[in-house]
């Protein structure tokens, strides 16, 4: 039967080369389209064409721009999440740090601090609170929505507290400004290098690997050796080491370090596109590329509606309509690829 | 060549049940949304009043809280003048003060080339690039309800926030001769808000007078700011006065002054704005006052002025528009509370309000 | 005299106040298959974990090779060469096959990243079923789509991979049906044939692993109470003395 399907690509009056040309197109193609990826890229790629038919500015290049604002730093809060989505667990806590790493970057350089440097140190206090997410976790047991709970209201707190609840202006110079996500252009370089960094540790490295064993069978993993432990709280550091990278990169885009900013708006929205984009909330499977789509098909959705002349009220429900629809495509798609035996 | 296992039976190739998905899918999610307000790309040509011809022009306003009641005369307003005019509006931006959601909100207006925009400067930095960015597009822009020194925007709608806070100010000063007092503010920092602490504090200054004026966040939204005007009570029961300087804060000083009978007390009470517990708790005797800073006219002003820039070609319009401070007490609240009107936003109606004797 | 491989003197082990184990004497020798045999709560999964360094025993000695030991972890014992296959296979549903064939041993490239090397691992793992006799069809797959069989198949094939020299198998056959359990069984009869690896299989089906096991250990409240090569016994005697426990225990109940 095999040898039937074969047959059937091919045209006897091919040459076996051609044959193969096409047979490797064809599998690329294919291949590309039983990615787990592939059901999001599709759901992105309808939007487009449904924004651009229904509001032509859509794709202009200011307008590509504005959709790197609302997508950008979500994508990149979104691959720390997929990793602690993969190993099992849940960080609520990310988008209080988004808020917090800019203050501490701010105040190192008021006390003299030179730029980068004080990035490092508001980065730092980042893995710090990942530190803290992971040994409540995996120390003290206690349920990482729990934990993570717990330290978002704490890290809100504790960031209202020392900026007085006043925002402050980041006075960096342009070069400063620029290289760390000052433009549309410098804000997806950023998100796009550290989608395609992480995508690469999840599949190609020994602790991604180790991550979806963690996630997938914990007990199983831990009885072969696995260092579970480490790969949580690791994970935990990565995450919000990368939400407070996220918070740097906004704050010099907007010119503003508000201790409002981020919260769990961001937060969820980074799961979300987790999720949409392929990741298991259960854990032990998930993509960091889909999870990049899926910022990207959040930020179409709001910055098509917003473009469209949709106004606060409906664009709640619109927004929560098109989600919903949205993963429900995907969800589609996802039994397609399982019955039909894909990778 | 590797070959690809076919599930064996399927009547469909994977290929082809993916495609129907896809555009079923496409399909399935284009059906509702077009019903929801959005915009066709022809501009309709209105002629009205002695104004001649012309297209429908739209504005965006960009909010930092979108959803909050506060906003919902503005809304009124900007609907009725619109209507007026022959324009329409969008309302979009931020339900948390979040000035991202702001700035992505004002820049996409861009994109979309609306006619003109009107944005609450709430912040001091953030909206600066993107407003100048929108004034080389040759869109005009204006900001309501809170200004923002240095930035280019044409012209500001709304009330004197520091003025405003002084008047608060010599309110507090009036009624508490000396003692410790606090003051809500939802969101400090905030630009439309801040100011008028800044304000209150200034003017107890100035009058050298004993008075302890402390500040306490009380968060941005209604429920929250209850809590923690409860809580702060709790723990300063020998309060002297409490007051507040937007308008969930003040609702929530009206119910914790009505709920621990604390005018009775001896404590002093007041705040900005007309939420329905506000004049309630004024009409009772919970509240000593409450400022209006008028928001339907933050919405019907702006938008008149953004026409008339339109319309005269940028050679009139703009000019920056006091919306007023008026103290609402005892003695002047009651047609407020017999009514229920856009102005106040508590209905929707168009009706004419009638009003008698003096004024 | 074979050489001895393993061996355990008295061990005890308690959880708090529940005794699971409480004077075991077991010994293993080189190329020997040992089969154990308990009904459930008798200690026998206790047992395993303690001879693969997932617990540590109470009280008693463990002896490998002769030298007395102390186990002090899961990867010190498979240091050691003492390879569990767990009762829930240790399997990862989303990986596949020779990423599970390799967890915790994974081949990598060169220098400090930790960069895996999926080709050498595909190659090895193809060659590792291939010499055991197991079909599975693609090393690609995930084994979640996999029979049970394949499963336990690619459980074993990671152990022996690892050049175990003591493989313990926790029931191995507990969730299978029949064909299922006769691949599984032909796998470790070649393993047996082959001389090189020592094999512990706790088993409930006395009759299935009869056959190919040498000798016969019966667990039984926390102590070894049968000791015997299978040539000298047979499965009626096995049963009979599974069935007078029964009665002694259905004796104690009706008179405390």
């Amino acid at each position: 039967m095999a040898k039937d399907v074969a047959d059937s690509f091919s045209r006897p009056q091919d040459s076996p080369r051609r044959v193969e040309h096409r047979g490797l197109a064809r599998r690329v193609g294919l291949s590309l389209l039983h990615s787990r990826e592939a059901s999001i890229a599709i759901a992105g790629i309808v939007l487009v064409v449904y924004f651009q038919t229904t509001a032509p500015a859509f794709l202009s290049p200011g307008n590509i721009a504005n959709l790197a604002g609302y997508a950008a730093t979500t994508a990149i809060i979104a691959a720390g999440e997929v990793m602690v989505l993969i190993s099992g667990e849940v960080d609520l806590s990310v988008g209080q740090v988004y808020a917090l790493s800019p203050f501490v970057m701010y105040y190192a350089h008021e006390a003299g601090v030179p730029f980068v440097l004080a990035i490092l140190l508001g980065l730092m206090v980042a893995s710090i609170v990942g530190i803290i997410n992971g040994l409540l976790t995996v120390v003290l047991r206690i349920p990482s929505f729990i934990a993570t709970l717990g330290t978002f209201y704490l890290i809100n707190g504790f960031t209202l507290t020392i900026s007085g609840g006043f925002p402050v202006q980041p006075k960096a110079g342009p070069t400063i400004t620029t290289t760390f996500g000052g433009n549309a252009v410098s804000q997806s370089l950023w998100a796009i290098g550290i989608a395609l960094v992480f995508q690469f540790v999840l599949r190609k490295m020994r602790w991604g690997l180790h991550t979806i064993a963690t996630g997938g069978n914990l007990l199983g993993a831990s009885e072969v050796g696995v260092k579970v432990g480490v790969i949580k709280v690791g994970n935990f550091i990565l995450c919000s080491i990368l939400g407070g990278l996220a918070g740097t990169l906004d704050a010099f885009r907007i010119g503003s370090i508000d201790p409002l900013a981020g919260g769990s708006e961001i937060m969820f929205m980074a799961i979300a596109s987790a999720v949409i984009g392929g990741t298991l909330l259960t854990g032990g499977s998930g993509t960091i590329i889909g999870a990049f789509f899926g910022a990207i098909v959040l930020g179409i959705l709001k910055d098509g509606f917003t473009l469209s002349g949709v106004s606060a009220y409906t664009f709640d429900m619109i927004l929560g309509g098109a989600i919903l629809i949205t993963m429900l495509i995907n969800v589609r798609l996802s039994l397609l690829r399982a019955a039909g035996g894909g990778q | 060549m590797k070959t690809i296992n076919l599930p064996s039976g399927a009547g469909l190739s994977r290929r082809d049940a993916l495609r129907r998905a896809a555009s079923a899918g496409a399909l399935i999610s284009l059906g509702p949304l077009a019903g929801f307000g959005v915009s066709t790309a022809e501009a309709a040509e209105e002629a009205l009043g002695k104004f001649p011809k012309h297209p429908q022009w739209k504005f965006t306003f960009v909010n930092h809280v979108t959803t909050n009641p506060f906003f919902v005369p503005t809304r009124y307003g900007a609907e009725d003048a619109c209507a007026l005019l022959g324009c329409s509006y969008q309302w979009t931006g931020s339900e948390k003060s979040i000035a991202t959601d702001m700035v992505n909100a004002l820049n996409t207006a861009v994109s979309a080339g609306v006619d003109g925009i009107a944005v609450c400067l709430v912040d001091l930095a953030a909206f600066n690039d993107p407003v100048e960015k929108a004034l080389k597009a040759g869109i005009p822009v204006v900001s309501y309800n809170a200004d923002a020194k240095g930035n280019k925007r044409l012209c500001y709608i709304g009330q004197d926030l520091f003025q405003s806070g002084k008047g608060l100010g010599e309110r507090i000063i009036e009624l508490v001769p000396e003692g410790e007092v606090v003051g809500f503010i939802a969101t400090p920092g905030q630009l439309n808000i801040q100011p008028r602490l800044d304000g209150a504090k200034a003017a107890i200054k100035e009058s050298g007078k004993n008075i302890t004026l402390n500040e306490i966040a009380s968060g941005a939204a209604l429920n929250d700011e209850v809590s923690a005007v409860e809580a702060y009570y709790a723990g300063h029961p020998n309060i002297k006065g409490m007051f507040a300087v937007d308008a969930g804060s003040t609702a929530a000083v009206a119910k914790a002054m009505a709920a621990h009978e604390l005018q009775k007390k001896g404590v002093h009470a007041g705040g900005f704005d007309l939420l329905p517990t506000t004049l309630e708790a004024i009409s009772k005797g919970d509240l000593d006052f409450t400022i209006d800073q008028q928001p339907y006219l933050q919405g019907f002003y702006t938008v008149m002025v953004l026409f008339l820039y339109k319309i005269s070609g940028g050679l009139t319009g703009p000019s920056d528009i006091d919306t007023g401070l008026s103290f609402l007490t005892k003695a002047n609240v009651e047609p407020f509370l017999k009514t229920q009107s856009r102005y106040e936003g508590n209905s929707s109606e168009e009706k004419v309000l009638k009003r008698s004797g003096a004024i | 005299m074979s050489k001895e491989v393993l061996r355990t003197e008295h061990v005890a082990k308690s959880f708090g106040a529940v005794t699971a184990l409480e004077d075991v004497s077991i010994h293993l020798s080189k190329g020997e298959v040992l089969g154990l045999l308990g009904d459930n709560g008798a200690g026998k999964s206790t047992l395993m974990k303690i001879l693969t360094g997932f617990h540590r025993p109470s009280g008693g000695k463990i002896y490998f090779e002769g030298i007395e030991i102390e186990l002090k972890s899961v990867s010190h014992a498979r240091s050691l060469g003492i390879e569990p296959v767990y009762q829930d296979l240790a399997l990862v549903n989303g990986l596949n096959v020779y990423h599970n064939m390799f967890l915790q041993r994974e081949i990598m490239y060169g220098g400090i990243f930790r960069i895996l090397n999926d080709g050498a691992m595909r190659e090895r793992a193809k060659k590792q079923l291939k010499e055991m006799g197991v079909h599975i069809p693609s090393v690609d797959v995930e084994i979640a789509k996999l029979s049970g069989g394949q499963r336990q198949a690619i459980a074993v094939a990671r152990s022996v991979y690892a050049n175990a020299k003591v493989l313990l198998l926790d029931e191995p056959t507990a969730a299978m049906g029949v064909k299922e359990s006769t691949m599984i069984l032909d796998l470790v009869r070649r393993l047996k044939e082959k001389g090189e690896v020592s094999i512990i299989i706790v088993a409930h089906n006395y009759a299935q692993i009869f056959d190919f096991c040498d000798r016969i250990n019966l667990l039984q409240n926390g102590k070894i109470t049968f000791d015997q090569r299978t040539n000298d016994t047979s499965v009626e005697q096995l049963t009979s003395l599974v069935v007078n426990e029964y009665r002694a225990a259905r004796e104690s109940i009706i008179r405390p």
